[in-house]
């Protein structure tokens, strides 16, 4: 009969919150969201690789380099001129070049630096950075040059540098962005602790309403304010949950299907393939990994989510059956705030060193841990006694937290009034 | 046979003394008038009586066994601080609160249909409670405090915000519900009302039982102490009346007074002070004291007592 009547309580939460507008609008904008995400992933990495053919003006007043310049990868097409520059502006303008090249006499020599003009203006886009890298390295030869180094010297000290990325996991070696774990990972953190704040203040704002228009207590005369609280939180989690799942598995696809987003943005004739190339010879010679995630990493963050919810649920529907009004709960927030925002200021920290004590400690913490080990999670194989200390730690505090707000609860949904202080509420637990 | 019997049941909050050791009864078939000035303990009484509180120490039994979740599924309670939850829809909202009172869906969802009618608010099933009025929404609260056949029904101003049609429908309710058996308890300010509808009353001041017993008998008690007169002239001669302390004058009006006999002042002595100065006398009847009449006393008695309890051991212990 007891769990009876939580379960009603948490069918009526459930029902009354799915049927919303707001529930239906954010579910499925949720995805959308998402889908842009992956689209503009896909769409920046593509134009990186393609880019468009720029054509820029050079004012060459070294009188040496103009000739020398040129973009091995033939995205950048050089055009010598000895126009004024008010002319070059005028044609830049007109959208005849995408920018101009201004070399002092000076720059050979290190006296001066190189001016480029466009209507782009500065940035860090890859193209200034392939700009800037062809300019220097055809300075750097004419100083060679100049200084008669044997021409085998400047192919040594020009020949490229490379770094590969390779994960290393218990099943060997991993091929693959370990950038592109860090951004699914950064992504699932982030959705626990919007979701852990959206969904936790509602059920505050539902404990405060309940409280506000009275009906708490019909409620509690008929149902055990431990179970009205169970209800109200299990109710809403499972709203949760179902969301959640929803968007698990649409991470889950979009990250398979980034692949295919990515490939509809690659032109195959620009890579040398032939058009019948297949999606993975396209990938392959674009050279993205598809971050391979087993289905335990969706488990762990559906699972994080759910404890990590339930836990400050909990505790704020104790700081709401304590106040009257939305406004009065901010100051009783705040301790319980503090580890949300203490996990996600460190959550760069955690995705740049997934395994330093900071982000163990911090995963194993219960009042931290969702954000963080969910994270590192899907960058890197967590050990199983982490996983399972920290979520033995969790549902103990989990449990814990019910205990002591269920005793707030019980005082504070039917107490009318000044708005207690912290000590007040303490007072409140000891009550029998 | 007492259904609800409350028994030496004491509730302290912090430094307050909520209740102090306060018993009654309440009868099936009866309807108990459960009075008392604001602040007096009523709530609390009533909130441990609907299980939401539990006393410090005494007992509360509904039928045989102490009041608990059991007693909770026969019972209906309206608070005095109506509540619904204005984003539902009226026929989920009393579907929701018989589903939390132990009711099979079929069951309720035929007994919802039958109260929404015989209340003439079948059509508001669809709507969101705050599109209601104040009294559509009274009758709805109303409804699912009844909506399971409650053996125990607590009403807490039951009649407030309505109109007198609606009331009239409430009254016909409660009295039919009186009629079948059940126990009821009414707690309420208006005193005019105590007395149509009450068999029995408790009156509690302060935390204490002031007065409890039958209705009736209550009023034999105070005995026959309030003269009614109704007259046509001056009602001058109420004033010597009144300052000479003989008398206290409850309501006074052009042509009518009701006057308290204090002191065991005769009611002859009134009769003779009109006779001298007014032109005529159409009504002298002596008669018992309103409930009005009785709550005032009672109450002012007993604070008066415990005003002086107060200010005697003042030098003693603090």
């Amino acid at each position: 009969m007891t769990r009876n009547k939580t379960f009603i309580v948490a069918k009526n939460e459930f029902l009354k919150r799915v049927k919303t507008r707001w529930f239906v609008f954010t579910t499925l904008l949720g995805p959308i969201v998402l889908v842009a995400f992956f689209a503009v992933i896909g769409i920046v990495s593509a134009s990186a690789i393609e880019g468009g053919e720029s054509t820029i003006l050079v004012l060459d007043e070294t009188g040496r380099m103009a000739s020398e310049l040129s973009d091995p990868e033939g995205k950048l097409s050089f055009v010598a001129t000895d126009a004024s520059e008010d002319n070059l502006r005028e044609r830049v303008l007109a959208g005849e070049a995408d920018g101009y090249l201004v070399l002092p006499a000076g720059l050979i020599d290190g006296d001066a630096g190189a001016r480029y003009y466009s209507t782009e203006g500065g940035g860090v886009s890859s193209f200034n950075f392939d700009l800037r890298n062809i300019i220097r390295g055809t300075v750097r030869t004419l100083r060679l040059q100049d200084q008669q180094v044997a021409p085998e010297v400047y192919d040594i000290i020009n020949a490229g540098v490379g770094l590969e990325t390779i994960k290393l996991s218990d099943e060997g070696e991993e091929q693959g962005s370990s950038a592109a774990y860090a951004v699914v990972g950064g992504i699932m953190g982030f959705l626990i602790y919007i979701t852990m704040l959206i969904y936790g203040s509602g059920v505050m704002q539902g404990v405060i309403q309940e409280k506000m228009n009275r009906v708490v207590e019909i409620i509690v005369s008929s149902v055990k304010p431990f179970q009205l609280l169970m209800g109200k939180v299990l109710g809403i989690g499972a709203m949760g949950l179902v969301q959640m799942s929803f968007w698990a598995i649409l991470i889950a696809g979009g990250t398979m299907g980034s692949g295919f987003i990515i490939s509809l943005f690659v032109d195959t004739a620009k890579l040398n393939l032939p058009d019948t190339a297949t999606q993975a010879e396209v990938l392959d010679a674009v050279g993205f990994q598809i971050p391979d995630l087993g289905p335990e990493v969706f488990v762990f963050f559906v699972i994080y989510f759910l404890l990590g919810y339930l836990l400050y649920a909990t505790l704020f529907a104790g700081i709401g059956s304590a106040v009257e009004q939305q406004q009065d709960a901010q100051s009783l927030m705040i301790p319980v705030m503090m580890p949300i925002i203490v996990s996600i200021v460190f959550l760069q920290a955690v995705i740049e060193a997934p395994n330093s004590t900071l982000s163990v400690a911090l995963s194993l913490i219960p009042f931290t841990a969702p954000i963080p080990m969910v994270v590192r999670v899907a960058m890197i194989d967590v050990p199983i006694w982490q996983l399972a200390l920290s979520l033995t730690l969790l549902a103990g505090t989990f449990v814990g937290a019910v205990w002591v707000s269920s005793r707030i609860y019980r005082v504070g949904i039917l107490s009318y009034g000044k708005k207690p202080s912290l000590k007040e509420i303490i007072k409140w637990m000891r009550y029998a | 046979m007492h259904e609800l019997q409350v028994q030496g049941v004491t509730k302290q909050y912090e430094k307050v003394l909520a209740v102090n050791n306060v018993s009654f009864e309440a009868e099936p078939g009866r309807i108990l008038g459960l009075l008392g000035p604001n602040g007096a303990g009523k709530t609390t009484t009533i909130r441990m009586i609907t299980y939401i509180t539990i006393p410090d120490s005494g007992q509360i039994l509904f039928g045989d066994a102490r009041v608990g979740q059991k007693s909770q599924e026969v019972m209906g309670y309206l608070p005095e601080e109506r509540g619904l939850y204005a984003k539902m829809k009226v026929g989920e909202q009393l579907m929701y609160f018989a589903e939390l009172k132990g009711m099979s869906k079929a069951a309720a969802r035929e007994k919802i249909k039958y109260w929404l009618d015989r209340m003439g608010a079948l059509d508001w099933v669809q709507k969101e409670t705050n599109e209601l009025s104040k009294g559509m929404q009274q009758k709805i609260q109303f409804i699912a405090t009844i909506l399971h056949d409650p053996k125990l029904l607590i009403l807490d101003e039951p009649f407030g915000g309505l109109d007198p049609i609606n009331a009239d429908l409430l009254q016909d309710v409660i009295l039919e519900l009186k009629d079948a058996g059940r126990t009821i308890v009414f707690a309420s300010h208006r005193m005019e009302q105590v007395e149509q509808l009450c068999d029995d009353i408790c009156l509690i001041s302060r935390g204490e039982i002031v007065v409890n017993g039958a209705l009736s008998e209550v009023k034999k008690r105070y005995g026959k102490n309030v003269v009614m007169i109704d007259f046509e002239g001056s009602d001058a001669f109420l004033d010597p009346l009144e300052s000479s302390g003989a008398v206290r004058i409850n309501v006074r009006s052009t042509r009518h007074a009701e006057i308290r006999l204090l002191n065991g002042t005769p009611s002859k002595q009134v009769l003779k002070a009109a006779l001298e100065h007014v032109s005529d006398i159409t009504r002298f009847e002596l008669v018992e004291p309103p409930m009005r009449e009785i709550f005032v006393t009672a109450v002012t008695e007993q604070q008066g007592k415990q005003a002086l309890d107060a200010a005697q051991p003042a030098g003693g212990a603090q």
